[in-house]
C-alpha cells in the first residue's frame, strides 16, 4: 500500500477496467416510469382515437354497395355436368337474373368468389416456376412444378405447375334490361386490374418475333382449353403470361374463401356514372368445377372506398377496442384513486 | 467449499491464488463482496430474468401464428411469413434490443442498491423467474399470436383487395416486428444511447431489408428465391394495412401496460418504491435548490438572531462542547456568564455528574 501511494495515483492495478461511463455502467440513460398521468392519458387518447377511427371505417364500409350471386347453386345442371371430367369439351351456359335495387355509382368492380378452395395449401402454393413466367428458358423439371411439368411425350407445359393449371376459366358477361325487349351488354375492362409490379416485372412473355412462335415447343397445361398465347387475342399487352386474369390467379390467396377481381366497369353510354338500378342477367359459361371439392362460386358486384370493401370487421374491431380502452381507463383511474397504497418513502 | 457453492468467490492475496483458481469470481479485497452481491449480482439476476421472459414471449408470438394458420390452410404446414423473414427474425430483427437490455438494464442505481440490501431478496427467493412467471410469459406470447393472426384474418378474409397470401404475410410480419419492438421498449427500464440505437435501428433494418428483398433487382437475379417482388411497395401503401397493424399493436400492448401499472400501484415491490423515492427526492432537491436561489444573495445572517429559542450561543461560549480538560473547563466556565450553565446544571443535576466520565471516554472515531 505504501509503495503504491508513493508511486502516485496513476498506477492502477492492471486488471482495473477503464474509468469510462460504459465500463463502469454509469451511462446516462432515460429511465421511463409508468406514472398515473402518462398511463391514464395515453389510455384515454388511444381509446378515443380508436373509437373515432372505428366509426369512420364503419360508416365508409356501410357506404359500399355490394351484391353477391351464388351461381354454382343456381346453375345446377352445369355443376353436375362438370362433376364428370370427361365432359370437358361440352359447353355449358347458365343465365342468372337479378335486380339492382339502387344505383351503384362510381367505380364498379366484378369479382368471382370461391369458397373452400385452398389456394394456400403448401404444396399447391409452391407449384410454380417464376423463372419460366419471366419468359426465361428454364428446365422446368428441376422446378417445383411437378407433376405438372411435361407430358408423357416430352412436351413441356407453359405455364407449368398446379396453380397455373387450375386457373379459373368461367367467363361471365352481364346484360342490362333497359325494358322488357332490349338488353344491352354492360361494357367491362379486362386489363389494368393487376399490380403494376406484377404486370411489368414479375411476369414477362418470352421474346420472339411473335407471341405464338415464342411459345413454340411448349403446350398448354392439361386443364386449359387454349394455349397461353391465345388468352386474349384482342390485346397484345394482355396476352401470354401477362394476361391480367392469369396474373391475378397466380397471386394466390391467403384463405380458402376469397374473391379475385375479374372485370372493371367501363364508363361509357348508360354506364357513365355506374350501374343504374334495374334488372340484369349474368350469362356465364360454366367451366370451373367446384362440386368435387365442396366449394361454391359466386359473382360479386361491388363499389369500393378508401377503407376497402364492405367488410365491417376492422370498423367493429376498432370501435370495440376503443370502447374497452376508454372503459379500462375509467376503471384504472377509479382503482388508482381509491385503492392505491400511500407511497412510502424512506425518511432520511 | 468454493466448488460446492452455487457461486464461489475467491479472494486473491498474500496466502496464494488457490482460491482464485477454484472460484467463479475473484477479487482482491473482502469489501468488494458487498458490491459483487448487492450491485452486480442483483443486476445480473434482473437482466437474466427479463431477457428470458422476453425471449420466450417473442418466440411464442412468432411461432404460434403458424398453429392458428394451420386451421385455415388445410394443415399443410404453409408458413405465414416469407422464408427470409423466418431466417432473419431471430438473428437480425429482434436480437439486438434484447441483448442491449440484457447488458445495460438497471432497475435502481448502484448507490441505492448498496443502501437497501433488502433489494437482494428477490434473487434469493427466486421471485423474478419461476414457473409462474414462465407461464405468464408463454400466455402473453400465445395471446399476442392470436391477435397477430386473427385480426389480419378478419380484415383480409374475403376482402376486395390485398386478400392474397403475400400481402397477408407482409402485414402479419410487420405487425409482429412492431409489436415485439414495442414490448421490448416497455421492458427496457434503462434506455442508454445504445438501447435507443438498437431498438430503432432494428425496426429501420427490418423495413430496409423488406424493401430490398421485395425490390425488382433481386428478383431479376434470383426469380425463384425472391418471389415477393413488388409486395412491400403495394401492400404498405394501403391505409387498411396500417390500420390493421395499429389495431394489433394497441390490442396487444394495452393490457400489458394496464397490468403493469396496476401492479405498480397496488403492490409495488421494493425496487419500485426505491425508484419512486429517488424521483421524489430529486424533485425535493430541485425545489430546495430553487428556494435557496430565491432569497439568499450574499446575506451572512445566521438563523440565531431570529430563532425563538435561546440558541447555542451560551453553549459555545461556555466551552462545554469543546474537548478541554476539566481544569480548563472550570476556569473557562467561571469567566463566562454562567446563567445558562447553571440552568443546565439544575436541570440535569444527577445526569451531568454521571455523563462526564462517559464524555471523557468518548474517543475520536477516526484519526
Amino acid at each position: 500500500m505504501k509503495n503504491k501511494n508513493s508511486q502516485g495515483a496513476q498506477e492502477c492495478p492492471s486488471r482495473c477496467p477503464d474509468n469510462s461511463a460504459f465500463k463502469q455502467q454509469k451511462l446516462p440513460a432515460w429511465k421511463p416510469k409508468l406514472t398515473a398521468p402518462s398511463v391514464l392519458s395515453s389510455f384515454f387518447t388511444i381509446g378515443v382515437f380508436c373509437l373515432l377511427m372505428g366509426i369512420c371505417i364503419i360508416l365508409s364500409a356501410r357506404s359500399v354497395k355490394e351484391i353477391q350471386i351464388n351461381y354454382s347453386d343456381i346453375c345446377l345442371s352445369c355443376s353436375k355436368l362438370r362433376e364428370n371430367s370427361s365432359n370437358w369439351d361440352k359447353e355449358c351456359n347458365c343465365s342468372v337474373h337479378f335486380t339492382l335495387q339502387e344505383n351503384m355509382l362510381g367505380d364498379v368492380f366484378m369479382y368471382y368468389r370461391l369458397q373452400n378452395f385452398y389456394q394456400n395449401h403448401r404444396r399447391y402454393a409452391l407449384s410454380r416456376s417464376d423463372a419460366q413466367l419471366l419468359g426465361q428458358d428454364v428446365n422446368i423439371e428441376n422446378s417445383n412444378c411437378a407433376p405438372f411439368t411435361t407430358y408423357p411425350n416430352g412436351t413441356p407445359m407453359a405455364p407449368c405447375g398446379a396453380i397455373a393449371n387450375s386457373m379459373f376459366n368461367d367467363s361471365i358477361q352481364l346484360s342490362y334490361h333497359l325494358n322488357s325487349y332490349t338488353a344491352i351488354q354492360v361494357p367491362w375492362l379486362k386489363s389494368g386490374n393487376s399490380w403494376w409490379s406484377d404486370k411489368n416485372v414479375k411476369f414477362r412473355n418470352p421474346t420472339s418475333y411473335n407471341l405464338s412462335s415464342a411459345f413454340a415447343g411448349t403446350t398448354r397445361p392439361p386443364y386449359w382449353q387454349k394455349p397461353a398465347y391465345l388468352l386474349d387475342e384482342e390485346d397484345e399487352r394482355n396476352n401470354g403470361y401477362i394476361n391480367d386474369d392469369f396474373i391475378i390467379w397466380m397471386r394466390v390467396s391467403a384463405f380458402p374463401t376469397f374473391r379475385n377481381l375479374y372485370r372493371r366497369l367501363h364508363h361509357t353510354n348508360q354506364f357513365a356514372d355506374g350501374l343504374p338500378a334495374g334488372n340484369y342477367t349474368f350469362h356465364i359459361t360454366y367451366n370451373f368445377p367446384v362440386t368435387r371439392l365442396k366449394g361454391k362460386k359466386q359473382v360479386v358486384l361491388s363499389t369500393i372506398t378508401w377503407s376497402g370493401g364492405s367488410n365491417l370487421f376492422l370498423g367493429i374491431a376498432y370501435t370495440v377496442s376503443g370502447a374497452v380502452t376508454v372503459l379500462a381507463g375509467f376503471i384504472i383511474t377509479a382503482i388508482h384513486l381509491k385503492l392505491r397504497k400511500k407511497k412510502t418513502y424512506f425518511q432520511r | 467449499m468454493i466448488k460446492t457453492a452455487h457461486i464461489g468467490v475467491g479472494i486473491s492475496g498474500q496466502e496464494g491464488i488457490q482460491a482464485v483458481l477454484a472460484s467463479d469470481y475473484s477479487f482482491s479485497q473482502f469489501k468488494f463482496l458487498q458490491r459483487l452481491l448487492l450491485v452486480h449480482g442483483r443486476w445480473s439476476y434482473l437482466r437474466m430474468c427479463k431477457f428470458l421472459c422476453y425471449f420466450f414471449y417473442k418466440n411464442f408470438a412468432f411461432t404460434m401464428v403458424h398453429f392458428w394458420f394451420g386451421f385455415f390452410c388445410g394443415f399443410s404446414a404453409q408458413t405465414v411469413y416469407d422464408q427470409y423473414f423466418i431466417t432473419l427474425y431471430n438473428i437480425v430483427y429482434t436480437s439486438l434490443p434484447v441483448l442491449a437490455m440484457g447488458v445495460f438494464d438497471q432497475d435502481v442505481t448502484e448507490q441505492r442498491s448498496m443502501e437497501y440490501p433488502k433489494l437482494y431478496e428477490p434473487g434469493q427467493l427466486n421471485l423474478l423467474f419461476n414457473k409462474r412467471e414462465f407461464f405468464i410469459c408463454i400466455a402473453q406470447g400465445i395471446y399476442t399470436s392470436v391477435l397477430l393472426f386473427f385480426i389480419p384474418y378478419g380484415v383480409f378474409a374475403d376482402a376486395a383487395q390485398l386478400a392474397d397470401y403475400q400481402s397477408f404475410a407482409v402485414t402479419v410480419a410487420t405487425s409482429l416486428v412492431i409489436v415485439v419492438s414495442v414490448q421490448i421498449g416497455l421492458d427496457t427500464g434503462f434506455w442508454t444511447a445504445i438501447n435507443h440505437f438498437f431498438i430503432w435501428g432494428s425496426l429501420a433494418v427490418y423495413f430496409a431489408i423488406l424493401f430490398a428483398m421485395h425490390s425488382d433487382g433481386l428478383f431479376q437475379m434470383f426469380p425463384n428465391q425472391f418471389r415477393f417482388v413488388g409486395n412491400a411497395q403495394n401492400t404498405l401503401a394501403q391505409p387498411t394495412v396500417w390500420l390493421t397493424i395499429t389495431l394489433t399493436t394497441v390490442v396487444c400492448i394495452m393490457p400489458v401496460v394496464a397490468f403493469r401499472f396496476l401492479k405498480l400501484d397496488l403492490k409495488p415491490e421494493l425496487s419500485d418504491t426505491v425508484r419512486y423515492t429517488q424521483l421524489v427526492r430529486k424533485k425535493q432537491r430541485a425545489q430546495h435548490r430553487c428556494m435557496r436561489r430565491v432569497g439568499r444573495a450574499g446575506s451572512r445572517r445566521s438563523g440565531y438572531a431570529f430563532s425563538h429559542q435561546e440558541g447555542f450561543g451560551e453553549l459555545i461560549m461556555s466551552g462545554k462542547n469543546m474537548r478541554l480538560s476539566s481544569l480548563a473547563l472550570s476556569s473557562f466556565a467561571a469567566r463566562s456568564s454562567s446563567s445558562w450553565i447553571e440552568t443546565l446544571r439544575k436541570k440535569k443535576g444527577g445526569d451531568s455528574n454521571a455523563s462526564s466520565p462517559s464524555g471523557g471516554a468518548d474517543k475520536p472515531l477516526k484519526g
